[in-house]
């Protein structure tokens, strides 16, 4: 008897789990909406889309092509993953040559988006996924539709934490012109980081470019991207890191590194990060519903897992991070950005000799 | 053949002059067909990808009119012709290393009975292999000043604080680049060595002179066009290199004329400007080969001939310890230190951890081969971009050396230049000019393979043209003209008489051609698309990620990769080898 009914246990549960793993696929199509569906529909015969960002790093950018594969079986994305400033060069280059290879396109730069709205490259598409981002995100779109949020980029300030305690380290940017840190710090380069040059604008308007002559005085170790300097303070070759992004450095403390993340009295640095359709997108419909992926709950999931600040509020923020609604945040406006990049890119370079 | 060659070129020639023509033809050698072809692949290559950038720098962005002022931008700010004088000196300087690592070792394994040549061989295949990024990564953790391996030892044992070694600084960031292509001259040195008979220094010895005087009188001075051309060859690449100068370089507050480059195609992007900030490169190139053609006019080089030669090794004595001391230091600086840190970072869960056995992990590895969607794709793509491009080159450079070399037409060494001249175009400025002549329609290559290889076979045509020119020069012209006379024809000489003496210098040539490819970063750069990512283009890309173990297993695995290869490349090139000695 007690056989049988294991046995019959056994089969119940097994047909459950069929059972249920259909419901799971049905509940799936289902619970896909009904624009997103439209789309899919089109997108399949397109079969791939084809993604120029800049965004967030290589792994989390594939792994972002892979769950939108997951989700939307048939539909590959080709993750053509640099710089946001090499993407940006590609793309140009693409347009000089007359050819359409991209569909869509991320940045962590604002005036890409802007000035490419600008040159007419851009289609106009409100994601419907889009309504459900919080407030900050769904402000820094573009209010035409030719451009949207997808990512918010937070750069703050980091140590090495088997060389510098909590209580000598540095609480503020401005914290970091203290000559007790000549030698110490390590900063990315605005010539190669977009989200270095807002940092370097906001720098100035908050305390004149003789910031930056203090810190030169510091001779700080200056690197490439913003993430340079991770691997600067995982060596223990400079201890206190400047303008890093904390996605980046949460995913190197979660595999053991011995870092601590300091985000700045006066402000962590907030960067969000435009994506776009190209006009001449040669899938479009497929552009159209990776923008819907990007925006909507299972894109910012993978981009939680990969330590990214969440854009929605049914996500969750990732771990070891504290919620963008308790710290102060500071944020370039994009039309200083794009007036005044060039300049303070010069300067840097005048101030700091590369 | 000077004729047939400016009949060809006027193909509209008038009707009566036609069947006059088509009587000519008929006495046309195929290998004047050759050359014909020949040309229009150098000019495809090279001259015109040159000349649209020369054509570039002197028009207005967006209107394309005549203008001035990209050069005036160019050269109008200091910082802008520091960075020329600094990429100057960086040459001179790692060219200067170079022959100071390399010389002394082809001449050990070369010339003598020093021991483990075989060791030695593999260290400068190791050094040579290895990308310079990655090499400038592994020396970052070495001589970091702060953090640095040696640094860390240095303190410990002495307990001084200040760093012995600052990998951040112009003369650090000139050893980097010599560990990486000292190989180079050293490849050159070995090969123009292995072709000098011991009787010439049989004769200096008979006469008085000791290994010492017989060495610096007689066999070096033999080898000069194969020192010269690699110091050239170094000089020109150490201008031209992007990856380590980025990596080092911009620490360490030098900027470069690749970086200075890099920073005029930022947005907005001026090409212009930067084919205009390139063209003093060009003009250094002219001079160099002045130079070179200068030093060798009016002496005899010629060491291989149709009479035979013994080559012996010399006896060192206890001298050959101290002559392999110097090959593994030379080889732990270069290979075995940097391979060792950064073989300790692929295999860390964390490498600020250090070593410990808690914190080992294949993950990198694995996470490379069976998540990531791009490293099996990049290792492809760069396999074969690489074998087709040196293919390519070795094909077109041995035909251009030969006809330079035998002053088979007219103008040849304008083939020649042409065939030298993309090494000093920086990677970076080569794609652009690669992108701007065939990029767009009606050529269309953008984003293909074909783009690629074309841009590797032509910015590695001078390795390989070198390499060929130094092979060539070395075959004395009698056998081939023992064949003429018994009445073979240009191609079948070349074909059984010259090819097989100079096979094993070209499959050298092609191997170094393939290995350069491989790793190339700057030239690739720019000109990969969606679906031909390199593997140098993703290791750049992961070195500004913040994540140092997966940068690290993935050089792991292009070093693994590359060595498999050249083994199995060592393995043909070596039995023909064997089969010379014997």
């Amino acid at each position: 008897m007690v056989v049988l009914n294991r046995r019959l246990l056994l089969g119940l549960a097994a047909g459950g789990a069929a059972a249920r793993l259909a419901q799971a696929q049905e509940a799936r199509a289902q619970d896909m909406p009904a624009h997103e569906k439209a789309l899919y529909e089109a997108a399949k015969s397109e079969g791939e889309v084809t993604w120029y960002t800049g965004q967030m790093q290589a792994e989390p950018s594939e792994a972002l092509g892979r769950g939108f594969s997951e989700r939307y079986p048939g539909v590959k994305v080709n993750v053509v993953r640099s710089t946001s400033q090499v993407a940006f060069q590609r793309l140009a280059q693409d347009m000089r040559a007359g050819i359409a290879q991209c569909d869509v396109f991320s940045s962590t730069d604002h005036s890409h988006a802007a000035h490419l709205k600008r040159q007419d490259r851009l289609a106009a598409y409100r994601p419907r996924n889009a309504d459900g981002l919080i407030q900050a995100a769904r402000d820094a779109g573009d209010p035409d539709g030719f451009f949207h949020v997808t990512y918010l980029g937070l750069y703050l300030m980091a140590r090495n934490s088997n060389a510098v305690s909590e209580a000598e380290a540095p609480k503020s940017w401005k914290d970091l012109t203290d000559p007790k840190w000549r030698g110490k710090i390590a900063v990315g380069h605005p010539g190669y980081s977009g989200a270095i040059t807002s940092w370097c604008l906001l720098m100035r308007k908050m305390y004149g470019w003789d910031y930056f002559k203090a810190l030169e005085k510091n001779q700080p170790q200056i690197g490439r991207s913003s993430g340079d300097p991770v691997t600067t303070l995982n060596a223990g070759e400079r201890v206190i890191g400047a303008g890093i992004p904390s996605a980046t450095t949460l995913l190197s403390i979660s595999r053991g590194n011995p870092i601590t993340l300091i985000y700045p009295t006066d402000g962590t640095l907030m960067v969000p990060a435009p994506s776009a359709v190209l006009r001449n997108a040669p899938h479009a419909s497929a552009a159209r519903l990776f923008m819907e992926f990007l925006t909507g709950p299972e894109g910012q999931r993978v981009t939680r897992r990969f330590f990214g600040e969440s854009l929605r509020d049914d996500v969750p923020p990732p771990p070891g991070a504290r919620p963008l609604s308790e710290i102060p945040l500071i944020t370039a406006d994009p039309e200083a950005l794009e007036r005044d990049g060039q300049e303070v890119k010069e300067l840097w370079r005048d101030t700091f000799g590369v | 053949m000077t004729d047939s060659a400016a009949i060809l070129a006027k193909p509209a020639a008038l009707e009566a002059r036609r069947s006059g023509l088509l009587r000519r033809l008929r006495y046309l050698e195929p290998s004047n067909l050759l050359w014909v072809l020949l040309v229009a692949a150098l000019l495809f290559l090279v001259a015109v990808p040159i000349g649209k950038l020369l054509i570039v720098s002197f028009e207005e962005q967006g209107t394309g009119a005549f203008t001035l002022s990209n050069y005036a931008t160019a050269y109008g700010r200091a910082r802008y012709l520091e960075a020329l004088g600094n990429s100057l000196m960086l040459g001179a300087l790692s060219s200067l290393f170079s022959v100071v690592f390399a010389v002394p070792m082809a001449w050990a394994v070369s010339r003598t009975d020093m021991p483990g040549k075989g060791f030695t061989w593999a260290m400068v295949m190791g050094a040579f292999i290895m990308p310079p990024y990655l090499g400038a990564v592994g020396w970052i953790l070495l001589a970091g000043p702060n953090s640095g391996f040696l640094n860390q030892a240095w303190s410990w044992l002495t307990g001084i604080e200040a760093p012995l070694v600052n990998v951040y600084s112009f003369t650090g960031l000139a050893l980097v680049i010599a560990l990486h292509s000292f190989p180079l001259i050293f490849i050159f040195v070995k090969s123009a060595l292995d072709l000098i008979s011991s009787e010439m220094e049989d004769a200096a010895n008979i006469l008085g002179a000791g290994t010492l005087t017989a060495m610096r009188k007689v066999t070096l001075p033999l080898v000069w066009p194969a020192v010269l051309g690699g110091i050239i060859v170094v000089f020109l690449e150490t201008v031209a290199l992007f990856g380590t100068p980025a990596i080092i370089g911009i620490p360490a507050r030098i900027n470069v004329v690749t970086t200075q480059l890099w920073q005029f195609f930022e947005y907005p992007v001026r090409v212009e400007v930067a084919a205009a900030y390139a063209m003093p490169l060009l003009l250094i190139t002219i001079g160099m080969i002045a130079v070179q053609k200068l030093l060798l006019a009016r002496k005899g080089f010629v060491s291989q001939t149709g009479k035979g030669g013994e080559r012996r090794p010399i006896r060192l004595g206890g001298w050959r310890w101290a002559l392999l001391g110097y090959c593994v230091f030379v080889g732990a600086l270069s290979v075995l230190m940097p391979l060792a840190v950064l073989l300790q970072a692929s295999f860390a869960k964390a490498w600020g951890r250090g070593l410990s056995f808690s914190n080992l992990t294949l993950d990198n590895y694995a996470y490379l081969l069976f998540r990531h969607e791009m490293a099996l794709t990049s290792i492809w793509n760069t396999l074969w971009f690489s074998a087709a491009a040196a293919t390519a080159a070795v094909i077109i450079a041995v035909l251009v050396a030969y006809i330079v070399a035998r002053r088979l037409v007219p103008f040849g060494s304008a083939l020649g230049f042409l065939a030298m001249a993309p090494f000093v175009i920086p990677g970076i400025v080569m794609a652009i000019g690669f992108y701007a002549a065939y990029a767009a329609p009606p050529v269309a290559l953008y984003g293909t393979a074909l783009i690629i290889i074309l841009a590797f076979t032509a910015r590695f045509l001078p390795i390989a043209f070198a390499n060929s020119s130094a092979a060539v020069r070395a075959v004395h012209p009698e056998m081939e003209e023992a064949s003429r006379i018994l009445g073979g024809g240009r191609l079948l000489t070349i074909r059984r008489i010259t090819a097989p003496l100079i096979s094993r210098s070209l499959i050298g040539g092609w191997l170094i051609v393939f290995i350069v490819a491989s790793r190339e970063l700057s030239a690739a750069v720019f000109l990969v698309g969606p679906r031909t990512r390199t593997m140098a283009v993703l290791l750049y890309d992961l070195s500004e990620a913040g994540n140092f173990e997966v940068l690290a297993a993935f050089g792991g695995l292009l070093l693994a990769i590359t060595l498999v290869l050249v083994a199995i490349g060592m393995k043909l090139a070596g039995r023909d080898f064997m089969l010379r000695r014997n």
